[in-house]
């Protein structure tokens, strides 16, 4: 599928493209940009206008409105995850499960077992201190699909996931807007709104 | 990628959060030299923590104007008119 050239990107979409550089410069600009925004949005708004259709449809399901708004949620995820095409593992976690965001997580861990296996780890990751240790897992916990990566690629998606849910506010706060802005806008002449010259 | 993934070293791990640091709000706007790794992961947890919470404001917010808007087609058209494209 074509996908309009935002910053010179390759057009190919998803994971035909030129060999992934997995190393080099993460594309993270590609969230910066216009054109990126704009596909995003539009895409959302589909996608929003389903979920407004089908809780239309299904209005003792869905009246309420944390569901709506939970559903909202998902799909502005599920469509950001889209964006990415496949490259991020935060995005394919998202698209292949939608697994620990909405659920409750099960408490109990299991604690980490002095084992043989456990200890090469440790012995692997000696250099770094357990400050890191920790703040390493609650990032791992945040960025979706990540938990068990190891500190390097970890980063990285965080940097894309990072990047990406800044352009995902952006659009989000826009189409709030467009959205208040045509409320407004059709609100009945009584309202003797001045600026109905919309 | 490193093909030493066994064994990530110090440096490597700085230069990564270095990397990171540039993304970071505060930080951009300070500028300044390299704060610890714990701090800046640390950082990095709370901002993702708040970029989510915003995400979820704004779907809120979104389902709350869905609600009035109902599923007009018209005024659906409205608003990809408004929208920068």
């Amino acid at each position: 599928m074509a996908v309009p050239n935002a910053v010179g990107e390759s057009v190919l979409a998803g994971g035909g493209e030129r060999k992934r550089k997995r190393g080099s410069e993460p594309p993270l600009a590609k969230w910066r940009t216009e054109g990126e925004q704009r596909i995003y949005s539009s895409r959302l708004i589909e996608a929003l206008r389903r979920v407004c259709q089908s809780s239309d449809s299904a209005p003792s399901a869905s009246s309420s409105d944390h569901v709506r708004s939970c559903a909202v949620r998902e799909a502005a995820d599920r469509v950001l995850a889209v964006s990415a095409r496949g490259r991020t593992r935060w995005s394919r976690a998202i698209l292949s499960g939608r697994t620990l965001k909405h659920r409750v997580r099960p408490k109990a861990r299991r604690p980490k077992p002095v084992s043989t296996a456990c200890v090469a780890r440790a012995a692997a990751q000696r250099r770094k201190p357990p400050a890191l240790e920790k703040k390493t897992r609650v990032l791992g916990r945040l960025v979706p699909g990540c938990r068990k990566l190891s500190l390097p690629s970890l980063l990285e998606e965080a940097s894309d996931y990072i990047t990406a849910l800044e352009m995902q506010v952006r659009a989000m706060s826009a189409i709030a807007e467009a959205f208040s802005a045509a409320g407004s806008a059709s609100l009945p002449p009584t309202h003797a709104n001045p600026m109905r010259t919309l | 990628m490193s093909s030493r993934r066994n064994r990530v070293s110090e440096e490597e791990i700085n230069e990564l959060i270095s990397k990171l640091q540039s993304l970071l709000p505060e930080t951009r706007r300070r500028g300044a030299g390299r704060a610890s790794a714990a701090k800046l992961l640390k950082e990095t947890c709370s901002y993702i923590r708040s970029l989510n919470r915003e995400v979820d404001d704004l779907s809120d917010r979104l389902s709350a104007l869905m609600a009035t808007l109902d599923s007009n087609s018209a005024e659906a058209e409205i608003i990809r008119s408004l929208l920068p494209s």
